[in-house]
This record gives C-alpha cells, sequence and structure tokens, in this order.
C-alpha cells in the first residue's frame, strides 16, 4: 500500500519546518532582553563568575553555533536544564506534557459531545427554538473567555455549592500520586488499581475539562453546523429527498459527509489548545506545559520554552498525520 | 460566456440597499444585537470619561471590596477602585489595541496575500518568493499562538504597542491565506485574463479585479479578528504580560479580583468578564451577519423569505 | 376513461424576488398522463422542464414555489397529502431519472449501498435479500461484471454506467410513473443509444408511464406515444407521435425540427427564421415566443394565445399556426 512511502514523504517535508519552528522560537527568546546568567546568579554575582557562566552556558559563541549545539544535544534527546526549576527540561516536560494532555484530551472529547449533536440538530432545522439555541450557543462560546469561565465555574461550584475540590491542582496534597506509567493520573491511577486516587484525580478534572469543553464546543459546533447544511443543501442530498428516503437518514448521511471537515477543526483545536490552555491552567494551578513554556517566556528561560515548541510540534505533527488517515479511511475518493 | 474587459461582477455587498439590510435585520434580531452591542462598546470608549461616575484608578482605600450597591454600583475592588467606572474605561484600551492590531495584520497580510495568490502561477523570481513567503507563514502559524504571543510582548518589552504588535503578528497569516486563495481563483477567472490580455499592469488588475472582489470575506473576517484580539489582549494582561495595572483592562481587572473569588468577593472579577464576554459576542454577531450578507446564495434565500414574508403580512 | 397517472391543471410555478416581481418558470401547464403511456416533453435549456419535473414531485427547490394548480398522482392530490406519504409515494411509486448522476450521487457511498437504500427504506428488505434484488437490477440495467460495481464508488463510474445506476435507482422499487429529466444530456452518442435501448425496454417490461424530458427533439420519435413542446413556461405544441413529427403546427416546434431536416419546406422556414436561439427570452405579454418568431404580428405581441385543439388530440397554443 502506498502509506508507508506517503508517511516518510511527509516526515520529509516536516523535518525542515521543525527546525525552522525551533530556530524562530531560538532567536525569539535570545532576543528577550535579560542576560540568564545574571538572572541565574542574581544581581550580587561577581564578574569573574558570571564570564565562567557564560562560557559554561556558551553564550560566548555566535547565534548560529549555540542552535546547532542545541540541535545536536537534541538530537541525542539532551534538552538541557530550566534554570528554574533546576531540573532536565525532558523531566519537567514528562510530567506536565502528559498532565496537559489528559485535560485538552478530555476537554475536546466533551466539546465533541456538546458539539456535534447540536450542531446537527442546528442543520436540521432551519428555525425554531433548537436552531436559535444552537447559533447563539455557537457564537456565545467562541466570546467566552476561558479563564473567566473557569473563575465562575470555581465561585459557584466551589465556593458557593462546595461541590467541586479546591482548584489547587490535579490532585488533593494529601494523596500519593500513583506510579507515572503514561503520566495521565486516571489511566495510572486505574493501572495500579488505586481507586481512591483515580476518583480524586477526576474529581479534579471536572471543572477544568467542563471550562474547555464548554467553550470548544463552540467552534465544533459551528463547524458541524455550517457543514451538515451545507451538505443538506447539495445535490446528492435533494436526490435522496426525490427518492423518497426518510428525512433522519438524510440529514444522517449528510453529516457523515460532512464529518472530514469537523476532523479538521478538531485537529486545528487540539493543536491549539496544547499551548492555548495555558489560561485555564494556570487558574487551576494545573501544572502543565502551557504553564511552564509561559514561565519560560516570563523569565527568559530558553531551555523549557524550545523544550515545549519541540514536544509541541511533535504532537501537532503526529495529529496531522493521523487525521490524513482518518480521511484516508472516511472518504473513498483519496484512496 | 462573453468576455469584457472592464466587467466586474456585483461586488455582492455593494448590491444591496439599506433597506434590504434593515429587512435582514428584522428578520435576524441575533444581528441587529450585535450591531447594537459594538455600537455601545464604541460609545463607551469614546465618552468614557463623561460616562463613568468614578475615576478609574482612584483607589478609595476605605472602600474597598464592597458588594454591589451605592454609590459603587458594581462594588469595588482590593484597592477600592470603583469596578464600574474601571469597566466603562477598559473599552478605550481593548479596543484601540484590537483594532489596530487587527487592522494592521489585515493590510499586511492582505497585501502579501494578494501579490502571492496573484503571482503563484507565473513563472521566475516573483514564484520562489511567493514560496517563500508560504513557507515562512507555515512556520509562524506553527506556532502556539499563545505561547508567540506572549514571546513578542517580552522580545519587544511590555508596552501597549507591542500588544499591538504581537497581535499583528499572530493574525497576519490568516489574511495572508484568506487574500492569497481569493487572489488565486480570482485570477482564473475570465475577465481578469482578459484585463491582462488587454495589456493592463498588473497593479491595476489586483486593485480595480482582485481586491474588491475578495473584500467580503475578509471584512467578515476582520469582525471576528477584532473579537478574538479583545480576548487576546485580555488573556494577556491576565497572566500579567499585557496592560499593566492600574490601567482599567478587563484582563487585568480579571486578574486583579482572582483571589478574591475563591473567598467570595466575586464582583470584581465577573462583572468584567461578562462585559468583554458580551463585546467579543457582539463582534462575533456582526462579522457573521456580514458573512451572511455577502454569501449570494444566502442572500437569494433570504430575499426570497423575505419577500414571501412581506407578501403575508 | 379511466384515471391518467398524472394529471397536471394549470401549474404555475414562481420564483420571488426582493423588490420585484417573481419570476415565472411555469404559466400554467396542462398535461395528463396515462397508465403506461410515454409521453415526451421537449424544451431548450430555462423552457421549464426540471421544474415541472420536479414540481410533479413536489419538490421545487426554495425559494421557488407552487403558486397556482394541481398535481394528481391517480386521482390523488399530491399538495393536499401528509408529508410522510409523499415521501413514501417518492422512489416507490413515482420515481425520478436525473441528469448529471455523477455530481447526484453521494460520493461516500458504493452503488450497491446507494441503490439498497431506497429499496431498504420503503420495503424494509435487508441483508441477502436486499442484496440479491439489487444484483438483480444492476444486471437488468446490463452494467458490465455486477459482482465488482456493487462495491464500487461514484467516483470511478464512467458517465454511461452512472446512468444505469440511476436508472437503477429509479427502477428498483418498480414504480408507477417515471420522469426522465434529460437522463441523455452529457453522453456520447453510443453510450446514449445505448440508454434510450435500455430505457425503452425497461419502461416497456416494467408497465411504468412515463414523463421523457430531453432537449432534443429527434430521440423523442424513437419510443414516445405523445409528444409535447415547452417554451417559456407553457405547453406550446402537444399531439400524438405521427400527427406531430408528420404535421407540426407550432413556429417553435418546426423550428426544431427544421434545424435537422432535409425536408425542402422545412428548410426553407430554417433559413427564414434564422439562428436567433439565445438571446432574446421569452416575452412577458403576448404571446411568449413572438420576439423570436418570423411569423409573428401585431396580434401576436399584443394578446397571449390560447391551447387550441386543431386536429383530434393535436392541440396548439399560437394565433396564426403553421399549416401543411
Amino acid at each position: 500500500m502506498t502509506l508507508l512511502p506517503y508517511v516518510g514523504r511527509r516526515l520529509l517535508f516536516v523535518l525542515p519546518q521543525l527546525v525552522g519552528i525551533l530556530f524562530v522560537s531560538f532567536l525569539m527568546v535570545k532576543l528577550i532582553p535579560g542576560d540568564p546568567a545574571v538572572l541565574m546568579l542574581g544581581p550580587f554575582a561577581t564578574p569573574d563568575s558570571l564570564a565562567k557562566l557564560r562560557a559554561e552556558l556558551g553564550l560566548d559563541h555566535s547565534i548560529f553555533v549555540q542552535f546547532l549545539i542545541y540541535l545536536g544535544k537534541a538530537a541525542r534527546g539532551d534538552l538541557g536544564f530550566s534554570w528554574q526549576t533546576t531540573m532536565p527540561v525532558t523531566t519537567d516536560l514528562a510530567q506536565r506534557f502528559p498532565a496537559t494532555l489528559e485535560l485538552v484530551t478530555l476537554g475536546l472529547l466533551l466539546a465533541l459531545a456538546i458539539g456535534i449533536p447540536l450542531g446537527v440538530a442546528g442543520a436540521r432545522y432551519r428555525r425554531g427554538p433548537l436552531r436559535a439555541a444552537a447559533d447563539y450557543y455557537g457564537l456565545l462560546a467562541g466570546a467566552l473567555p476561558d479563564f473567566w469561565l473557569a473563575l465562575v465555574l470555581i465561585y459557584v461550584f466551589y465556593t458557593l455549592l462546595a461541590w467541586a475540590p479546591a482548584p489547587l491542582g490535579r490532585i488533593d496534597l494529601s494523596i500519593l500520586p500513583p506510579e507515572p506509567v503514561t503520566g495521565s493520573l486516571l489511566i495510572d491511577s486505574l493501572l495500579a488499581g488505586n481507586w481512591e486516587t483515580f476518583q480524586n484525580a477526576a474529581a479534579h478534572l471536572v471543572l477544568p475539562v467542563l471550562t474547555l469543553g464548554l467553550i470548544n464546543a463552540g467552534p465544533i459546533l459551528k463547524m458541524t453546523q455550517a457543514t451538515t447544511e451545507r451538505m443538506l443543501d447539495s445535490d446528492f442530498s435533494r436526490y435522496a429527498e426525490l427518492c423518497g428516503l426518510p428525512h433522519g437518514i438524510i440529514v444522517r448521511q449528510a453529516f457523515r459527509n460532512a464529518l472530514p471537515s469537523v476532523v479538521t477543526i478538531v485537529s486545528v483545536l487540539y493543536g491549539f489548545l496544547i499551548g492555548g490552555a495555558v489560561l485555564v491552567e494556570i487558574v487551576f494551578s494545573w501544572g502543565g506545559a502551557g504553564q511552564y513554556a509561559v514561565q519560560g517566556v516570563l523569565n527568559a528561560d530558553l531551555n523549557p520554552v524550545l523544550g515545549f515548541v519541540l514536544y509541541s510540534a511533535v504532537l501537532s505533527l503526529v495529529i496531522y498525520l493521523l487525521v490524513d488517515l482518518v480521511y484516508f479511511a472516511i472518504d473513498p475518493r483519496t484512496r | 460566456m462573453t468576455v469584457t474587459g472592464s466587467t466586474i461582477p456585483a461586488v455582492s455587498r455593494g448590491a444591496g440597499s439599506f433597506a434590504f439590510f434593515r429587512a435582514v435585520l428584522r428578520n435576524h434580531p441575533s444581528f441587529a444585537l450585535g450591531y447594537a452591542i459594538v455600537l455601545l462598546v464604541v460609545l463607551l470608549a469614546t465618552f468614557a470619561p463623561w460616562v463613568a461616575p468614578f475615576p478609574p484608578e482612584f483607589a478609595d482605600a476605605d472602600v474597598f471590596l464592597q458588594p454591589p450597591g451605592w454609590p459603587h454600583l458594581l462594588g469595588t475592588d482590593a484597592t477600592g477602585m470603583d469596578v464600574l467606572s474601571r469597566m466603562i474605561w477598559a473599552p478605550r484600551i481593548d479596543l484601540s489595541i484590537a483594532v489596530l492590531g487587527t487592522l494592521l495584520s489585515a493590510l499586511v497580510g492582505s497585501v502579501l496575500g494578494a501579490l502571492v495568490g496573484y503571482y503563484q502561477s507565473v513563472r521566475g523570481l516573483a514564484r520562489l518568493a511567493a514560496g517563500f513567503v508560504m513557507r515562512a507563514a507555515d512556520v509562524l502559524q506553527a506556532f502556539p499562538v499563545f505561547v508567540f504571543a506572549i514571546a513578542l510582548v517580552a522580545v519587544f518589552g511590555q508596552s501597549l504597542q507591542s500588544i499591538v504588535l504581537a497581535i499583528a503578528f499572530v493574525n497576519a497569516p490568516i489574511y495572508l491565506r484568506l487574500m492569497r486563495n481569493q487572489a488565486m481563483s480570482i485570477r482564473t477567472m475570465r475577465y481578469v485574463e482578459a484585463a491582462w490580455l488587454a495589456g493592463l499592469p498588473d497593479a491595476r488588475i489586483i486593485v480595480r479585479h482582485v481586491v474588491p472582489n475578495a473584500m467580503a470575506p475578509v471584512l467578515a473576517q476582520l469582525s471576528v479578528n477584532i473579537g478574538w484580539s479583545i480576548l487576546l489582549t485580555a488573556s494577556l494582561s491576565f497572566i500579567g504580560a499585557g496592560v499593566k495595572a492600574p490601567t482599567p483592562e478587563w484582563g487585568s481587572m480579571i486578574a486583579m479580583g482572582y483571589q478574591n473569588i475563591i473567598t467570595g468577593q466575586w464582583w470584581s472579577s465577573i462583572f468584567p468578564g461578562l462585559a468583554l464576554a458580551v463585546t467579543v459576542f457582539g463582534f462575533a454577531l456582526v462579522g457573521s451577519s456580514i458573512e451572511v450578507l455577502s454569501d449570494p446564495a444566502r442572500r437569494r434565500r433570504l430575499s426570497g423569505r423575505l419577500t414571501a414574508a412581506r407578501g403575508a403580512a | 376513461m379511466t384515471t391518467p397517472a398524472i394529471e397536471i391543471e394549470g401549474l404555475e410555478v414562481e420564483f420571488p424576488r426582493y423588490g420585484t416581481a417573481p419570476v415565472k418558470a411555469l404559466r400554467g401547464i396542462d398535461l395528463a398522463i396515462a397508465e403506461q403511456e410515454i409521453l415526451g416533453l421537449v424544451g431548450e435549456s430555462g423552457a421549464g422542464k426540471t421544474t415541472l419535473a420536479r414540481a410533479i414531485m413536489q419538490l421545487v427547490p426554495p425559494p421557488g414555489r407552487i403558486a397556482r394548480g394541481r398535481v394528481r398522482f391517480r386521482g390523488e392530490d399530491l399538495a393536499g397529502l401528509d408529508p410522510e406519504r409523499l415521501r413514501r409515494l417518492r422512489g416507490q411509486v413515482m420515481a425520478m431519472v436525473i441528469a448529471n448522476p455523477k455530481s447526484e450521487l453521494n460520493p461516500l457511498l458504493t452503488v450497491g449501498q446507494q441503490i439498497g437504500n431506497v429499496l431498504r427504506y420503503h420495503t424494509g428488505l435487508t441483508g441477502k435479500p436486499l442484496r440479491d434484488r439489487v444484483m438483480e437490477m444492476l444486471k437488468e440495467v446490463r452494467i458490465p461484471d455486477p459482482e465488482r460495481r456493487y462495491d464500487a464508488w461514484p467516483h470511478e463510474l464512467s458517465g454511461g454506467m452512472a446512468q444505469r445506476v440511476v436508472m437503477s435507482i429509479a427502477l428498483i422499487c418498480d414504480p408507477r410513473f417515471v420522469i426522465s429529466d434529460d437522463a441523455t444530456s452529457g453522453l456520447d452518442v453510443t453510450v446514449q443509444a445505448q440508454v434510450l435501448e435500455l430505457l425503452q425496454r425497461l419502461v416497456a417490461r416494467h408497465r411504468t408511464a412515463m414523463l421523457f424530458i430531453t432537449r432534443d427533439i429527434g430521440i423523442t420519435a424513437h419510443f414516445c406515444d405523445r409528444v409535447a413542446v415547452i417554451y417559456g413556461g407553457e405547453i406550446v405544441e402537444l399531439a400524438p407521435r405521427e400527427p406531430f413529427f408528420a404535421n407540426p403546427h407550432h413556429p417553435y416546434t418546426v423550428l426544431l425540427l427544421a434545424a435537422f431536416s432535409h425536408n425542402p419546406r422545412l428548410r426553407g422556414y430554417w433559413h427564414r427564421q434564422g439562428t436567433s436561439a439565445g438571446e432574446t427570452g421569452p416575452a412577458e405579454t403576448g404571446c411568449p415566443f413572438a420576439p423570436r418568431c418570423v411569423r409573428a404580428r401585431d396580434r401576436c405581441r399584443a394578446e397571449a394565445p390560447r391551447l387550441r385543439e386543431l386536429e383530434p388530440g393535436h392541440f396548439v397554443r399560437c394565433h396564426f399556426p403553421v399549416e401543411r
């Protein structure tokens, strides 16, 4: 099958893009005002120790050489240290990236569960309360600031109703996290058979997942509705009507034809949310990857930022590849 | 199909009349709501000094964290500043940053996009340049948007101008792609070929033929983009990388009241967020209305329904 | 006299426009098709053929609507039926063979699935009996290699094959009435001949009544029992096949026939008329054909002619019909 060479060709294409992205990130962080040596050693450091640190960090080479050195190390799996956490970036990300992934994945699943049915219903009924609700929700959801919705939910469900746990991270401080296998607390606690940890992690996930889900359902709803409606207006839908097929079947087929667009927008949202969920992460003290990168930028800590960009770029690639495979599966015209 | 060099197909937006526009609004109350919201926000931004009951940065330590009531209708925040007044002053900053940033990105992106789309199929240096611009745009768009924006603000130093620039950078690729697609499809239309055959210079063709017909999707995108840029500004201010306190800005207001929410003093964060959401919602509605008005197929259906409604009345 | 299969009375279809008068696609059609009769309908693009076809099925695309008139199927007024009953009639009892099948077949469903769907949702048949019936139909329309074609995707089909698929869809439920809307347009001439022959055979075997719509007047000579001509949303001539071709009365009909005729009288007419096709649309007042007619006189522009029976069964809408 032509799949393997196709994947190979894509990877080839993608490698220079990856290097390009990394280089631009490198340049940008370097441009952020602030001398890393001073930032690390503090304002009272002696000029000698500063010079020594700079030489150690390789800061006396040119930008290009520094970048090449970084690339070389990265290829070997060494993404450097974060001077804020004093840990290797790979270790930091191994903990934080899955946290974000878990959150974003669950959030998008919720968004799909809300957005698709509403979108299809909106397309099916040209007017009426269901359609109006779908239209308004689609626009409103995209307008809500996610950090604000998070605060509202916290206020209602934690402060007022005390149903949700305190927004202080992924799990209660008093509970021991399970053995990290995948990094996802839900999966890991299930694997360890620890029901109490699972429940606690799930409880902490409710509000942030709800926030992401409610907001991202908006674009999914709009895309589903718009595309399904377009399919309902198309020639083959009219033909199906001519053949006397039941209306429900026609709507179902129209949705099936709209699926590629829905897949597209989910993939776009996924890529966006890896960095875009940072505000929700901050509000809930989630300890996610986006937060990590933002701290890096605000403190001119280069390695975390580069590490994050690398991880998220690779993830985006994997997603786009998967999406192409999905297209292959659902649309015979691509084969 | 007859080919006449100077025939420009009716620019979809221009083919309507104001009466049609009003009829559309009447049939789609949601659009009217959108325009009303945008109008209100613009008015507030313009007349804030005369409308706000208190000076926005006046902190009266005696009345901090007062719940909504009199004389502070929406309460006060932790430093004693009046929430309502600050909410009224905030659009000045948010709107100007968002509009400037979006217009800048639209201008740069559209011009580049039109050029790239037009010269895409021409051979030689222009095509290479076009390819390079597209690859650069790809790289730009591959960035996690938020991290990119923060990095830009950090690079340019935290100031209002750098936020505008950040917004411009982040949004330019959208317009680039939009205009490029439009330019590529319009360029292949007969009347453009006719103009080219007639010897019109490229610049003239682009300005007279390509641009007017590409306007509609760009306009719809502009409105939605402004709304989104307001959100981005507020988000940046929320984490402290945007507008600095005590300048009134919705995002930074939410950040300031953040800790208080957990202890139950919700008004200093919730109200600004509400204003933010409603404003962005208004811009989104306006964008949606432009989209409907400029899509010929929907206009046809709309006009049919309107006439039927008129006839039945 | 038995109830005709389809009876159309004074059918008017219009498309509203904002701020101006609506476009009248059909201006009062009167037509009746008897059981097992094949009626040919000839007209140029824009004359209203497809609009008529869709109006009969009660599926005029919005914002168009049926302004006046009635369509009766076996005596039942279709407009008065509830939507569910109407839906069950469509595809099962009244079917349509369309033009441009490749753009109207669902690109994500196989041939077998699409043909099968119509049968399944109308009769509830599933599984093996369903598949067998579809296979039977594929063989009846003479699709080569039906086993393989059953799983083919629409984009893999040639024009002629897609047309056969669409015919299968129309006929699989054994309908009593079929509309063939320009089913042979866009096909190569040899394929066209095959498709026509197939259509003729199927209609004869299933004993369906048919409205055969086409732009090509020559085709109707093969197998239509009666022929009608539509111009500007009106029937301008209607006659049984023999008198229609032997003695056409309406100037437009004569023009259509003259274009391909060797008959010197008709060729003479053709040269006098010229090729004024396409530039003038049908007139709003008076006879719609007047702007293009060499025989037009003042009365034609002022007064719209009505359908008159010149000879038994031969109707013409003209003030000054062409005589022998």
